[in-house]
């Protein structure tokens, strides 16, 4: 399949640019303030689930900007753009639309940690995701500022209970009504930009700050609990005045390697792809650090910054002596622009420029954009339930880095979910999970809000315990089926390529298991010597199914397909993802039944309004303060929460037997009522 | 269809090549190691019978591989049993052959049993060599492990085998179980053995953190490509040091076996005297001068019965002496350790009113007892008795009127009012002492040693076969290596206590500089 031809931007804009008071109609299932990586994901996701969506942002213009880095993917983070994309996202489709340098992270470590990444061209990604929108039906995209989210007075029977109506924009004291609100407000938050001494409001450089009110409300009426974090992006620098023979060049892969299940090929041809260079920090950057350390506000405040150095003061100042890593990425095809990944740093621009020229590569280098930092109010995850829902507040949805996360495929990952369940909420439909056992965005999800955040939360293989069998390979299996049928979300033309794909693979893998030789005939037939490497216990038998062979580590599909041409190569297409299900079936196969008992405790739910105090179950009253802060929303989140007893999980397990099935009746009763009072 | 009768194939060649030595077996016989640990070690066993002199022990067995180890251990190469009746056999060890015991075995096919799974229940001496011999016996065998505290009610509970009433007394029975194999397990890891395996622990978490930085980061940052070679060494140090340990026939530590009484209280209340009263002889030394004891002095004692291991412990008091605070530090080691803690209270210090001397008590648990890191954690009132001595201080008239009045107090834990002076209320004490410890040791899991033993074996042997995975795909796949460290951690988890994901990323970011 082809990348589809865009369609022309002119009349995306002519569309949206009307004042709010004409847009077709002042009631919308699903509100999505903000349009980063969150919240445009959170929009075509409502729309696709079958919601009328409106999006509102400040400008139309800066839909899909890469505020930041121009790159999607990595090691972690790639397995959550497949991921995206199985679920019928944009990010995925964008990156292979707009990316200009294609690799495989990590390509000797395992199929299971290959983290596929692009750079990025910033105006074609932002041209990609604004023409999606514009071809989403039910989708209206509208520019302005929200002065206030607005929500119904406390439920008398709930204290502290309140429900969202829509919201209030600023110019014109225009509202609009809406049954979820999804906020992706970013960095914008209460954010303010740092540079050297000065401070500013704001959340990102060039763009006015968003409106106290939302925060107002977040706080004061929703009397959420609110963090502060921080971050940074580096100065950007003129690619003409880098003297790029000092730094190493880093090729991209030859074969350009698509991050959507739908696309066989990237835009960007083979060999049209940009390089990337590679150099290195030196004693004079960290004096630079140093002697400029009372110029610099950001770096001496104490608000949490990750662990993980974001900017280049605290990686010199943790890790002194050392000489650091720093990238030098294209921005785009046509930009004069290199991005110096590990620079982020909120100096004053003067001090900023003597910095960088203290590496050799940039030592006459000018700076386009001086780097600054951000720091931002987020809402303390833990009060959301694992359908991204504030507990406390029905219809409120918020995806991104007001949840703590640090990313855009972290943010993008969130987004979609919120806003499938935003429509789902709106269309009166059960909330939907995704299970940590089945999916990153899951790992995502469920980490967030039972285990709240310290610093920005950034996704590393490692979070995943059942990392082997959540690859980047098998996205479309594990999501696209259930994206469909439970979900909502995914289109009929993914769906059906995803089921050929599920189809051809049962039917080769049935043909591969059939296929049984004894070892001495494999050896004749395919000439190699079958050395016991890689030795699992199938692997010590006499006779030897295909797929016990394709396990080995010098025999590939293609062997096979020549030994067996009139069975096997029917399916040459599928041979890399079939080499890697060959040597990963037996070991998912053992972690099978840890899955099984996690997702049965995730299947049991405790409703989220138990008090905890009170409930008639002996329970230490330690285990009962740790449960009412953090509430978690199953019986197998509980199970994950330090302090938890097994024998205080028992009783949970009784009381959700006995109250589970009384509690969905309630629900469901809700959820009638509800729709019966909405306005028609 | 066509695998399985490839299987049955594979099974006679496999007899056939090994009984024939064929150059061939090699490559045939699997690794034993590789499967122990990595398959799904589904059947558990333990000792169902309380520990103490008891005629006859029950050893429990659940799970698909029960009929199994009835077969092997008993010698029933045919058929097995009719279910639910009792057999005589000679018990053997699988390995050895060696004849451990003769007893009683029976079947108990599923669905008909406790558990609702196939079971078998061995019935042998009471013995402690005997019962060793068969536990360990029974885990030695592939796909058997020591079950977890509450594994084989939690199993019931499953299986839809036990009724309403009994389904919430799940939790407490849990909570019991699980307590009575902390303290056991404390027991056994307080000392050499417990800082050996923390030692491991601690080396396995960076090797972990380390693998998994190389995985997560070394595209982007600058980890160094030697980050993997000190991997690889300290997971062949590690293997080898436990292949040792599994072999050391001599068990390191002798087991403190019995129920763990504990005599705890402030200084100068007369706690060696009650020691010395106990065992009938001047085990410790007394003195009127307060901190006279300063270390843990121990004896064993049998009270009607049953074993007691009796500890007496430094008086509590915050002290600026070096040797005395070390011996308060160990008296509340030993207290956290017990199964039942004596604590003992001048009675003379008692306001005549019942209703102060109540909270004189209650006052006294949580202030002088009490831990100092969490200063509002009283000992549970089940754990311990408490025993007000010196009553030959108190006037005649009022010392059954004190103890009638405070007894019926809610809150405090039992009361005796003893003198070890003049041995007045030393029956009395001794009924309760003897009816507290016969409740300990009717519970299968409060201090079976040997069971504790055997899990922590299990558990080493798992994390032992887990790292040889991280070798077979060192150079092939990390992901996959990495999983091997991952499950070796886990494993070794059981006996040090869980390790998280946080915790692995705490070490990475404090040895590497991961930028963005």
């Amino acid at each position: 399949m082809l990348i589809k031809k865009l369609p022309p931007l002119q009349s995306f804009q002519l569309l949206v640019s009307r004042p709010a008071s004409h847009l077709a109609r002042q009631q919308y299932d699903v509100i999505v303030v903000g349009g980063g990586h969150a919240g445009t994901e959170a929009a075509a996701a409502a729309a696709r689930v079958g919601a009328e969506t409106l999006l509102v942002t400040q400008k139309i213009h800066t839909i899909g900007a890469l505020s930041c880095n121009p790159s999607l993917g990595g090691v972690g983070k790639g397995q959550l753009v497949k991921e995206v994309d199985a679920l019928d996202g944009l990010c995925g489709r964008a990156g292979d639309w707009a990316g200009i340098h294609f690799s495989i992270l990590n390509r000797r470590k395992g199929p299971a940690v290959w983290g596929p990444r692009a750079q990025l061209d910033r105006q074609r990604y932002r041209e990609f995701i604004q023409s999606e929108l514009l071809g989403t039906p039910r989708l209206t995209v509208l520019e302005g500022s929200v002065e206030e989210l607005l929500v119904t007075e406390p439920n008398p029977e709930k204290p502290g209970h309140h429900r969202v109506t829509g919201i209030r924009l600023a110019n014109g004291n225009h509202s609009i009504s809406a049954s979820s609100v999804v906020l992706t407000t970013g960095t914008f938050l209460s954010g303010s930009l740092f540079m050297g001494q000065t401070t500013s409001p704001g959340g990102r450089i060039g763009d006015a700050p968003s409106s106290a009110g939302l925060s107002h409300t977040l706080r004061e009426r929703l009397g959420l609990r609110i963090g502060r974090l921080r971050t940074g992006t580096p100065p950007r620098i003129v690619k003409d005045s880098v003297d790029l023979s000092q730094a190493k060049l880093h090729p991209p892969d030859r074969h350009p390697t698509p991050f959507s299940f739908l696309n066989k090929n990237t835009r960007c041809k083979p060999e049209d792809q940009l390089p990337c260079y590679l150099t290195f920090t030196t004693p004079g950057v960290e004096r630079v650090v140093r002697e400029s350390l009372h110029l610099n506000c950001h770096i001496q405040q104490d608000t949490k910054g990750p662990r993980y150095c974001p900017s280049i003061e605290s990686r010199v100042l943790r890790f002194p002596g050392r000489r650091h890593q720093v990238w030098l990425e294209p921005e785009g095809v046509t930009s004069d622009l290199l991005y110096p990944q590990g620079l982020s740093m909120t100096m004053p621009p003067d001090v900023q420029l003597r910095l960088i020229r203290e590496i050799p590569a940039m030592h006459r280098a000018e700076i386009r954009t001086p780097g600054y930092g951000v720091q931002y109010d987020f809402v303390c995850p833990t009060q959301l339930s694992p359908a991204l829902q504030v507990k406390s507040t029905q219809g409120l949805f918020l995806a991104g880095q007001i949840n703590g996360t640090t990313g855009y495929e972290e943010a993008a990952a969130q987004g979609l979910w919120a806003g499938v369940n935003a429509a789902r909420w709106a269309l009166s439909m059960s909330p939907v999970i995704l299970s940590r056992t089945e999916s990153y965005i899951g790992v995502l999800i469920d980490d967030l809000v039972t285990r709240g955040v310290t610093e920005p939360y950034r996704m590393f293989t490692s979070r995943a315990e059942f990392r082997t069998a959540l690859r980047p390979d098998n996205a479309d299996l594990r999501l696209t089926l259930k994206g469909r049928y439970k979900v909502g979300c995914v289109s009929s033309l993914r769906y059906q390529e995803t089921v050929r794909v599920k189809d051809n693979l049962q039917e080769v893998l049935e043909a591969l298991q059939t296929l049984v030789l004894s070892t001495p005939s494999w050896r004749k037939k395919i000439v190699v010597s079958l050395k016991l490497g890689l030795c699992s216990k199938f692997l010590c038998a006499f006779f030897l199914s295909g797929m016990d062979v394709l396990q080995y580590n010098d025999v590939s599909f293609e062997m096979l397909a020549s030994v067996f041409p009139e069975c096997l190569s029917p399916y040459m297409e599928f041979s890399q993802r079939l080499k890697i299900e060959a040597v990963y079936r037996p070991l998912c196969d053992l972690q099978k039944k840890d899955i099984e008992r996690i997702q049965k405790e995730e299947n049991m739910s405790l409703p989220l309004d138990i008090d905890y105090f009170s409930l008639p179950v002996s329970l230490s009253q330690e285990v009962r303060e740790i449960l009412d802060r953090v509430r978690p929303s199953t019986l197998g989140a509980a199970t994950r929460l330090e302090g938890i007893t097994p024998a205080a999980i028992a009783h949970l397990l009784n009381y959700a037997r006995h109250t589970g099935q009384k509690e969905r009746r309630m629900h469901r009763n809700q959820l009638c009522a509800r729709n019966a009072s909405l306005p028609q | 269809m066509l695998t399985s009768v490839c299987r049955g194939i594979l099974r006679g060649a496999v007899h056939k090549l090994r009984t024939r030595g064929a150059p061939l077996a090699r490559l045939l016989c699997s690794n034993e190691e590789d499967i122990v640990g990595l398959g799904d070690a589904d059947t558990i066993f333990a000792l169902s019978s309380g520990q103490g002199r008891c005629g006859v022990a029950v050893v429990r067995v659940s799970g698909p591989a029960s009929p199994t180890a009835l077969r092997c251990m008993a010698g029933l190469t045919h058929s097995l049993p009719p279910p639910r009746t009792a057999l005589l056999r000679s018990i053997t060890d699988p390995q050895s052959k060696e004849v451990l015991d003769r007893g009683l075995v029976l079947w108990f096919p599923a669905p008909h049993s406790f558990t609702g799974e196939d079971s078998v229940e061995f019935h042998i001496h009471g013995g402690l060599a005997v019962t060793t011999a068969v536990l360990q016996a029974l885990g030695n065998m592939s796909g058997m492990r020591p079950a977890e505290a509450g594994e084989f009610t939690r199993r019931a509970f499953q299986a839809g085998k036990l009724d309403l009433t009994e389904v919430e007394g799940l939790g407490d029975l849990i909570h019991a179980e699980t307590e009575a194999q902390r303290r056991q397990a404390l027991r056994q890891m307080s000392g050499e053995l417990g800082r050996l395996y923390q030692d491991w622990s601690h080396r396995l978490k960076r090797c972990l953190a380390h693998v998994e930085a190389f995985i997560d980061f070394s595209e982007d940052e600058l980890i160094e490509d030697g980050v993997l070679n000190q991997v690889d060494k300290a997971v062949v140090d590690l293997q080898t040091e436990m292949e040792r340990h599994l072999k050391d026939e001599r068990r390191g530590e002798l087991l403190r076996s019995g129920v763990q009484v504990v005599i705890a209280g402030a200084t100068n209340a007369g706690k060696s005297s009650l020691l010395n009263t106990l065992c009938q002889r001047p085990a410790a030394i007394v003195s009127p001068i307060a901190g006279t004891t300063r270390d843990v002095v121990e004896t064993a004692l049998d009270i009607g019965g049953f074993p007691v291991h009796l500890s007496d412990t430094a008086g509590l008091r915050e002290s600026p002496d070096l040797v005395e605070r070390e011996g308060v530090r160990r008296a509340r080691e030993r207290m956290e350790q017990a199964d039942l803690t004596l604590v003992v209270v001048d009675s003379a210090l008692l306001p005549c009113d019942a209703e102060q001397g109540a909270a004189f008590l209650q006052g006294h648990l949580r202030s002088v007892l009490s831990n100092q890191e969490q200063p509002e954690t009283a000992l549970p009132a089940d754990k311990c008795l408490l025993v007000l001595n010196k009553s030959d201080l108190l006037p005649e008239d009022g010392r059954q009127k004190l103890t009638g009045e405070l007894r019926r107090v809610s809150g405090l834990p039992p009361i005796c009012l003893i003198s070890c002076h003049s041995n007045e209320g030393l029956q009395d004490f001794l009924t309760v002492l003897h009816s507290r410890v016969k409740t300990l040791c009717g519970n299968p899991l409060s201090g079976a040693p040997t069971l504790t033993q055997a899990r922590h074996r299990a558990h080493l042997q798992q994390c032992k076969a887990a790292l040889a995975q991280y070798h077979r795909y060192r150079d092939t796949d990390l992901a996959l290596a990495a999983e091997g460290v991952r499950l070796a951690l886990t494993s070794l988890g059981r006996i040090t206590g869980r390790v998280g994901a946080e915790e692995i990323l705490d070490i990475i970011f404090k040895d590497f500089c991961i930028g963005k």
